[in-house]
């Protein structure tokens, strides 16, 4: 009677033509992951962001996303990577990025707006010099985004969808989010992704949801610090068991920007 | 006949005969190939002034007028710029500065011509026959075709030039064989001494130079002495080279106004293609370039394009160019097009396998080109931090990755805002003085927790004065989600104001 070992490799020299190592699970890469700063987001995700992968961070305003974006491309700028911040509603505060530790001439930022008339960029006129057509502030952050994944050397890049309305974040086009995960995955970028909703699906590596657990206050007067929790709801490419034996969601505070004994 | 000892000198004479066709057609490639015509004078006085080899196979002459020019028909007919061939004649020179630093001007009816003092560059460029080949190769890349003519004598060489095409190398003491078929006109005579050589019956100077000197000098006195130099070939010349100035300048007037940026794109490209030419034979990029040009109306258009590090990348600096006026588009049809590059070292970078990678330099300014078009100029940058106590105040500078200055500043870990831009206003309803509820548009907001107010204001002297009053303030709304946001009671303007979220 032939062993399993001799029967596994009679099939295997059987199907070699059409699929190698047919029964021999493949080898499993381990995926490089970048520090958020922020220790009990970096346990609950086995080290950090992964690398050229989508990031998903979700959750209603006041619920720390923002915080966990600059906090993550604060560490990536200090390590001597270059950043992007993709700003569909122009929200981005740059002063908060530098409290963070944010070198600020690291970072690109893009600011979208609905007001604000841009040039079409390919094509030019068909009759004159004069024409000018306006794109709409989500379709400038997604093409934004497209071009600084596409161009390379960015180590992580944050589109911020945060103010969107969940019914125009899911209007995107999956295709989009297949061409961000391509791009991200061959230039090596952390996309991370803000919005009230996930909207990359199968695309992202991991989701998190963020909400707001309390507000710490000093004398009850100055604002000490806010408390936030954070679930994990989708981790690509982490085992089953591993997420099993992980807790599910993981609270983390931010301190507020000023010197609070000061401010009381 | 005097005889001579072995000259030390070589020069190397180039002509370009009809040099306004030449330099409007070194940028026109495309009409390389069809019969054109250069028009001079003003209208209705034009005639013609210079053609191209197909023009003249047509039956076209100098001085035809335009009406002459259209009976022949199907000639493209072109104009002639001072400008457009003050820079051709800059090119041309350049080009010709790379076989030899000294070179002297000739004066050539309706061409372009100067003689070069090759002595001793045969150990560089090979003997004098592959001289003339390589100066033939190097203009032709320009746009350009001249006949070229090497021989130890200036003046037998310019004139050979001028009265020959391709090239003609003429050995020492051939001279006077050389020149034999040449026309006497080459020595710009005055009328009445040619309508005497008429006469004569004297119509080359090979039939002048067999004329005996004691004969000739009596009758015409002492410039015969030079004449019968120069048509036997040991005519002497004191070479005066010329200072050049070293400036990448492209230049073309259009006939027509051009609206469309894909032709404006064709003549560009070309354009671009000599200044990285020109600068590559100097082992030079280009570090900018300055676009010029004059709109219809005598409007200007100035736009300067600079790359992150130089370049000599045709493709590159043309994408940059096109994102530029695409991003500037001209408020008029152009009229002309001047291109004026500053040049610069070639980039030279340290790369490190242990570093992040890091945007590709050229790639990164067509993606910011790009995002400048797609978003706004102003829109696209590095966020800089004012030295000022108003909230929110920054300004946008260029990106750029040549500068980075590498902090050791540690993640601190602090909650961040979202601005709100502009601030919303509010209608707020308060309680003790305190915000106790407010609607943001229609949704109304009850307020839990409101701490404050922290007093802020400045620049009292000037417009843009502020005095504000800041409260953080935790509120929830009719669906139970609780948000906490920074309000802003504006006391110039009496509003409240939504001024950002804390996330």
């Amino acid at each position: 009677m032939p062993s399993s070992a001799s029967l596994r490799k009679q099939i295997e020299s059987a199907f070699e033509h059409r699929y190698p190592s047919v029964l021999t699970p493949s080898a499993k890469a381990v995926r490089e992951v970048a520090s958020t700063g922020i220790s009990q987001i970096d346990d609950l995700l086995n080290g950090g962001l992964p690398v050229g992968a989508i990031t998903e961070l979700t959750g209603p305003a006041s619920s720390g996303k923002t915080s966990i974006a600059i906090a993550a491309l604060s560490r990536r700028i200090q390590e001597g990577g270059v950043c992007a911040w993709v700003d569909a509603n122009d929200a981005f505060d740059p002063e908060s990025a530098a409290a963070n530790g944010i070198s600020l001439n690291q970072l690109l930022w893009v600011r979208c707006s609905g007001t604000q008339t841009a040039n079409q960029p390919d094509k030019f006129r068909t009759s004159n010099f004069r024409q000018t057509q306006p794109w709409p502030r989500l379709d400038q952050a997604l093409r934004a985004t497209d071009l600084i994944l596409q161009s390379g050397g960015f180590a992580s890049v944050v589109l911020d969808l945060a103010d969107e309305s969940i019914e125009h974040g899911r209007r995107i086009p999956l295709a989009t989010w297949f061409r961000y995960r391509q791009a991200a995955d061959r230039t090596r970028c952390s996309l991370i992704v803000l919005g009230k909703a996930p909207y990359a699906q199968s695309s992202a590596a991991v989701v998190l949801e963020c909400e707001q657990a309390a507000l710490d206050s000093a004398n009850h007067n100055v604002i000490r610090r806010f408390i936030y929790k954070v679930h994990r709801h989708r981790e690509r490419f982490t085992s089953i068991t591993s997420i099993d034996r992980k807790p599910p969601a993981s609270i983390w505070s931010a301190h507020a920007m000023w010197n609070t004994e000061k401010r009381a | 006949m005097k005889s001579r000892g072995q000259p030390d000198c070589l020069y190397a004479a180039v002509h370009a005969a009809e040099f306004p066709a030449q330099a409007i057609l070194r940028l026109r490639p495309d009409l390389r190939s069809h019969p054109c015509v250069v028009l001079a004078g003003s209208p209705p006085e034009e005639r013609v002034c210079a053609l191209n080899l197909h023009a003249r196979k047509r039956g076209v002459v100098h001085g035809m007028t335009r009406l002459e020019v259209d009976e022949l028909g199907n000639i493209h007919i072109l104009t002639c710029f001072a400008e457009t061939e003050a820079t051709a004649r800059n090119v041309f020179l350049e080009t010709l500065l790379q076989f030899s630093p000294r070179i002297e001007e000739t004066f050539a009816t309706n061409a372009s011509a100067f003689v070069l003092d090759i002595t001793g560059t045969e150990r560089l460029f090979g003997p004098p026959h592959e001289i003339a080949l390589r100066i033939r190769s190097a203009l032709s890349t320009v746009g350009f075709r001249a006949s070229i003519c090497i021989c130890t004598n200036y003046d037998t060489a310019r004139i050979k030039a001028e009265f020959s095409s391709g090239i003609s190398v003429i050995p020492y003491e051939k001279e006077s064989e050389a020149l034999a078929p040449v026309p006497i006109s080459a020595l710009h005579l005055e009328l009445e001494h040619y309508e005497t050589f008429a006469l004569w019956g004297i119509g080359t100077l090979g039939e002048l130079a067999a004329l005996p000197e004691e004969e000739l000098i009596p009758r015409f006195g002492q410039p015969s002495r030079a004449w019968l130099a120069l048509s036997r070939g040991y005519a002497e010349h004191t070479f005066q080279p010329m200072e050049a100035r070293f400036e990448l300048k492209e230049h073309i007037e259009f006939e027509t106004h051009i609206e469309q940026l894909d032709s404006l794109l064709f003549v560009c490209s070309n354009m671009i293609n000599n200044l990285v030419a020109r600068a590559s034979s100097r082992a030079l990029s280009l570090a900018s370039i300055r676009i010029d040009m004059s709109l219809e109306g005598s409007a200007q258009y100035k736009q300067v394009i600079h790359p992150a590090i130089p370049s000599n990348d045709r493709k590159f600096l043309l994408k940059l160019m096109q994102l530029e006026i695409a991003a500037h588009p001209p408020q008029a049809a152009v009229d002309s097009l001047t291109l004026t590059a500053e040049a610069g070292q070639h980039c030279k970078v340290q790369l490190d396998l242990f570093a992040l990678p890091m945007p590709e330099p050229s790639r990164l300014d067509v993606t910011l080109a790009r995002l400048k078009a797609i978003a706004g100029a102003d829109r696209v940058g590095s966020p800089v931090l004012l030295d000022s106590h108003r909230p929110g105040n920054f300004q946008i500078r260029e990106f750029s990755i040549n500068d980075q200055l590498f902090t050791d500043a540690k993640t601190l870990n602090r909650t961040c805002l979202r601005r709100v831009r502009p601030p919303h206003t509010l209608r707020m309803q308060l309680n003790t003085g305190k915000p106790a509820a407010f609607r943001d548009g229609s949704a109304p907001f009850c307020v839990s927790v409101a701490y404050g107010p922290w007093q802020s204001s400045g620049c009292w002297w000037a417009v843009d004065r502020w005095d504000l009053e800041e409260w953080d303030v935790m509120a929830t709304n009719d669906s139970g989600e609780s948000i906490a946001c920074l309000v802003v009671h504006d006391h110039l303007n009496g509003k409240w104001l939504l001024d950002a979220f804390y996330d």
